[in-house]
Parts: C-alpha cells; structure tokens; sequence
C-alpha cells in the first residue's frame, strides 16, 4: 500500500518538474540568459525523478504485483536520458519533439497511477 | 470500484501511442536539417565548371598612405565562359587586398560610380565613428538628386559621389575585410561584389618567422548562385536595389548560393610547394557557414593550426581537425604541405555542406622546397585579460525571429533597427559582459571592439573559440557571454548579425559610446 503511495508522490512530483522544463526553455528563447542554468537544473531534476520514479514503481511491482508502472517508467527515463543528451548537444530536431513527448508521457502516467486504486492484484489474476 | 481496462485496450492504445510517437520523431529525423543550417540555397540556372579546374586568383595589393577605390560595374568571367556583371571595389571582386601597418594611418577614398548609394565599413577595424560606415552615411551616386536613401536619420552624413575614410588602425596585427553597409542594401550589395581584404601588420607578428609572401594566402569564401544569362541571382524584391529592401519571403532566413567562391573563382586549385602555408581565411558569403576541414585524396586529414582569431594573433597556436566559420568570422591557420607526399592533392571540404557545396577549394602539393618557417609555441602575449570582476554592466540580448512592419523580420532584444534609437549607451573605458541568445544561426559583430568569448551554452568555450573575437557564432538554441572594453572612440557604433539577409531586415541595433 505504502509503496503505491510513494509511486503517486514521485510521479506527481516528476509532473511538475516536467511542466517547468517548457517553461524554462521559454523564458531562455526569450533572450533571458538564466533561462539556460534554469532549465539545465530541470534537466537534473526531472532526470532524477525520472529515476526514483523507476525504483519506486520496482517495489510496486514486487510488493502489489503490478509491472506495468516499472515498464512506462522505465520508457520515460529512457526518453529523457536521450532528452538530456539532445538537449546538450543541440539536437534540436530531436530534443522539441521528443520534449513533448515526454511530457505527454508523464501526464499519461500521472492520470493512470491516480485512477487506479493501490491495492495488492491477487496472485494468478495478473 | 472503476471497471479496469482490459490487457486489450492497453495494448492498443499503448500501441497507437507508440506508432505515434515514432511517426513523430521520425518525421522530425526525416524533414529537419541536420546538421541545422539557416537560410535557403537559390540554384544556379547555367552549368557549373568542374571542381579543383581553375587557377585561384589571388587579389592585387594597394598600399601606402592614401589609397584611392573606384566602385563600379564592371563585367567578369567567374565561371570559365560566362560574363557576368558585378559590382566591385576598383574593377575586381574581390576588390584590391589593403595592406596596412599598425598605428599608421590609412586614407581611403571612395569613388562610388555604381547606379545606388554605397557606403563602406572597415569589419574589424578600430575605426572613428564617422569612418565607421554607418548605414546612413551614404556616398550617393552622381544624378542620385531627390531619390530617396532609406530610413530617416538625422545623425546620417551623406556625400555625393566621393567620400574619404580614415582608419588609425592602432589596433592588433589581423586580417580585416571592408564592405559595403549601406542601410537595408547591404546583403545584395556584398553579393554583387563589393567586398575585399585589409591587412595589418606588425613588426613583432613580422618577427615570428610564420610563412609568408607566396606561401601567405588571403582566402575570401563565398557562395554566390549563377543566373540564364550568367548574372548573379539574387532574389530582391527589387531588383534594382533603389526603392524596396528584402529580399522574397522564401530566403528571408538567409540566401545560399550553390557555388562556392574563393577569391571569386569557384572551387579553385592552387599549386604549392611541400612547405608550411599560411591561409587567411575570411567567410565573406551572406549565410553560408562552413566546417572546413584539409584532406587528403586518400581520405587522411591534414591538421588545421589555427595562430589567429578575428582580432590578431592567438597566445598559442590551437590544433584542429575541423574548423567552423560562420559569415564574417576569419580565422589564420596553418596548413602543412610538407607532411604529404609530393604529388599528393588536399582538398578544403565543407563538412556541412552537401553534393557541390562540401567542395570548397584544393591545393596541389607540385614542388618539393626548403621551408624555414615556424610555428612558435608563444605567438603573442599582448592579448587583453579582462576578467568577470571587471564588468560594470551585464546585458543580455535575444536575437530571434518576429514581426517587422508587416512582415517578418529578425529581432534584437525584442525590436528591429532604427537608426534614431539608441539601444545601447556606455562610457567609453567600461568592461562589460554581454549574455547572447539566438534562436538560429546569428553570427553576432560588434563594430569598434573585438571580445573574448567567456562561455558558450552555459558551458566552456569551444576550441575555436580562442583569442580575441569581432563576430562569435551563435548556433540554434545557442547562448554565449562575451566581455570586452569598449576604447578607443567615442560616437555611434553598431552590432548586428552578420547573416546579411538578417542585417538587411531589422538585426541591427545602435551602440553609443559616451
């Protein structure tokens, strides 16, 4: 129960970290300079999350019996570790879209970790 | 308790959301340029002459004191049997190579027989305000009478027919270049020919032992793109260069030509000897940037040492395999033909370029020959330290796409040129640290001073870096905080983008200097 719990936390902590990194981007295309530091502090924030998220949803998996957290997850921190990379390289072509896509992804992970309930799935059943 | 979705439907939508994003991403991989490039290529309409086929030209030399220019029309043959009609600084594009001395001062006067006004700019040179070429300050053809001469200034100081301009050129031993600057006209005017090298020299670069007289060669890349009747294209929205500035809505990010230029023949070859050269390389194309690189028939890479930046010579020469150049950046370099086999051809290829444009020049390695130069380990020890402490004031500038009038145009800070807006105002003697965004390609130049790049992307300066800068290249997304004095004179300056098209539609912004 616990660890469905702590899944939603890191989750909806990652969603608003995600949020921030348009924004940033944003505030950078603006000609504010800061706006760099910002969203490359993001990147490590979000990135992190990214990776807490996964150990969190590796104890769902183990403790309620529920795998497909771990594997969303898991896409999303693949994403964003190719994200970080594009973005400091400057491979723009591949860093806005993907950018989107991530967030997309998120969102998509935000909604299905809050609908479903945090129960333990009985064995044989999953 | 919600009905659970069934093993199904996840995998469907997950399915559908995965070809999605695949479908998006490789879209995105399919239809974007990479590497990025801005601007848009115009295509020749004559048939281009084979690569490494014509002699490079190398321009005629004027020195002393006083120098005298005619701008005219002439007709050239740049591509073997084909006239074509330019516009050049004394009959030749490029025009005649200055060559100069610190600290004494170099008179130029500037006959404008061409059908438009003109006015000439010293890039890189430490030039009074009112030799400077400020947009406005037109020489106006003979007959020009009540045409008009773009926007309203009343600072501008125009002339008729003749100008003098005056350079100190107390400043570090470089190579410059100068070019026409006319307001909202410069883009096609360069294109058309008016542009050519200034050097300067100074005893100490002098007694480096760096090659020098044959095997020093000043090496002006364009790209320019051929017309049906062998004229240059160039796509203006009026082409007679007197009323309308801009060019068509399709090359507004910048145009690129499909023939590349050096010294104003395409794909040129040289013969040298198996010797030390010493190449001056100056990007006088509009948009193109390059990514050169020395190879060898066999494939091998020869190392480019670079000695000197924009403004002189480095502290210590810096090795590359690749060397970027975006529009109006110089860098010297080194080429070592000693190191290759007799016989042997290296070709300078453009690494972003493609078909015809990754071809820029090849030189012949013909003669074997004793070689005396040398690269010193310690080049200068003069360059300014200017250090972040120093910095009075810190700017930050965004260089980004918008809305013009009615149309779209390129944007500093939010707003397009006007030469009656001061943008910048500083005291002269101040240090200031100046924070670049870009949201393309934008060669960005100060006129006045020259910089040192303090980091790039948030991040160390690149290797190219080094030394002391005019013009830094910002890449898409790109940042970089320069620093620099600005001495030398008070009066109205400039910085701007140096893609011209850019420059011509609005990227221009007014620096005071009190």
């Amino acid at each position: 129960m616990v660890s469905g719990w702590v899944l939603r936390g890191v989750v909806s902590a990652h969603l608003v970290a995600v949020f921030g990194q348009p924004v940033f981007a944003g505030v950078y295309l603006s000609g504010d300079f800061d706006g760099l530091r910002m969203h490359a502090v993001g990147a490590d924030i979000v990135t992190s999350l990214g990776y807490l998220q996964v150990i969190a949803a590796v104890v769902v998996w183990v403790r309620l019996r529920q795998v497909w957290p771990f594997v969303a997850s898991l896409g999303v921190v693949v994403a964003e570790t190719v994200q970080y990379f594009a973005g400091q390289d400057g491979v723009l072509w591949l860093h806005l879209p993907l950018g989107v896509m991530t967030v997309a992804a998120v969102v998509v992970l935000f909604i299905a970790v809050w609908r479903q309930p945090v129960v333990r799935r009985e064995v044989g059943h999953a | 308790m919600r009905e659970r979705m069934s093993r199904r439907q996840v995998l469907g939508i997950g399915g559908a959301l995965g070809v999605v994003a695949l479908g998006g991403l490789s879209s995105a991989a399919a239809l974007s340029r990479r590497p990025a490039s801005t601007g848009a290529v115009l295509r020749s309409a004559v048939p281009l002459p084979p690569a490494f086929a014509v002699p490079l030209p190398i321009p005629s030399v004027l020195s002393g004191a006083e120098i005298e220019i005619v701008q005219r029309e002439v007709t050239a043959e740049i591509l073997p049997g084909v006239p074509t009609r330019l516009w050049t600084y004394g009959g030749t594009f490029p025009g005649p190579t200055i060559e100069s001395h610190r600290g004494r001062a170099v008179t130029v006067a500037h006959r404008n027989e061409l059908p438009v006004p003109t006015v000439v700019h010293l890039h890189g040179g430490r030039t009074p305000a009112e030799s400077d070429g400020y947009p406005t300050d037109l020489v106006l053809p003979a007959g020009w009478g009540h045409m008009g001469h773009g926007m309203h200034d009343p600072r501008a100081v125009t002339s008729e027919v003749t100008r003098s301009y005056t350079f100190p050129l107390d400043q570090r031993a470089t190579m410059l270049w100068y070019h026409d600057h006319r307001m909202d006209f410069t883009a096609p005017a360069i294109w058309r020919g008016l542009a050519g090298m200034h050097i300067v020299r100074d005893s100490a670069e002098e007694s480096l032992g760096l090659p020098s007289g044959v095997r020093e060669l000043p090496l002006m890349i364009a790209d320019r793109a051929f017309a049906a009747d062998g004229s240059l294209a160039y796509p203006s929205i009026d082409p007679t260069l007197q009323m309308q500035h801009g060019v068509q809505e399709p090359y507004i990010a910048g145009v690129l030509g499909d023939v590349i230029l050096v010294n104003g023949a395409p794909w040129p070859v040289h013969e040298v000897d198996a010797a030390r050269y010493r190449l001056r390389i100056l990007n006088a194309s509009n948009a193109r940037h390059y990514d050169l690189e020395a190879v060898l028939d066999d494939g091998r890479r020869l190392d480019l040492v670079q000695i000197g930046a924009d403004q002189g010579l480095l502290r210590a020469p810096v090795i590359h395999r690749n060397l970027p150049i975006a529009p109006a950046e110089r860098y010297d370099v080194i080429l070592d033909f000693g190191q290759v086999p007799l016989g042997s051809r290296v070709r300078i290829v453009n690494r972003l370029g493609s078909g015809r444009t990754r071809d820029v020049m090849a030189f012949s390695v013909v003669r074997k020959a004793a070689d005396s130069s040398r690269i010193p380990e310690v080049l200068s020890d003069d360059l300014p330290e200017w250090q972040r402490s120093e910095a009075v004031r810190v700017r930050d500038f965004s260089f980004r796409a918008g809305q013009m009038g009615d149309g779209h145009g390129w944007l500093i800070g939010g707003q397009a040129f006007a030469p009656d807006r001061t943008d910048v105002t500083t005291r002269l003697g101040d240090v200031e640290i100046w924070r670049l965004v870009a949201d393309v390609h934008h060669p960005v130049h100060l006129h006045l001073v020259g910089f040192r790049v303090l980091s790039r992307g948030g991040r160390a300066p690149l290797p190219h870096d080094a030394g002391l800068k005019d013009t830094v290249s910002l890449r898409p997304g790109e940042s970089a905080e320069i620093i620099t004095r600005f001495d030398g004179y008070r009066g109205r300056y400039l910085f701007h983008c140096h893609n011209a098209e850019h420059e011509d539609m609005g990227m221009m912004a007014n620096l005071e200097i009190t």
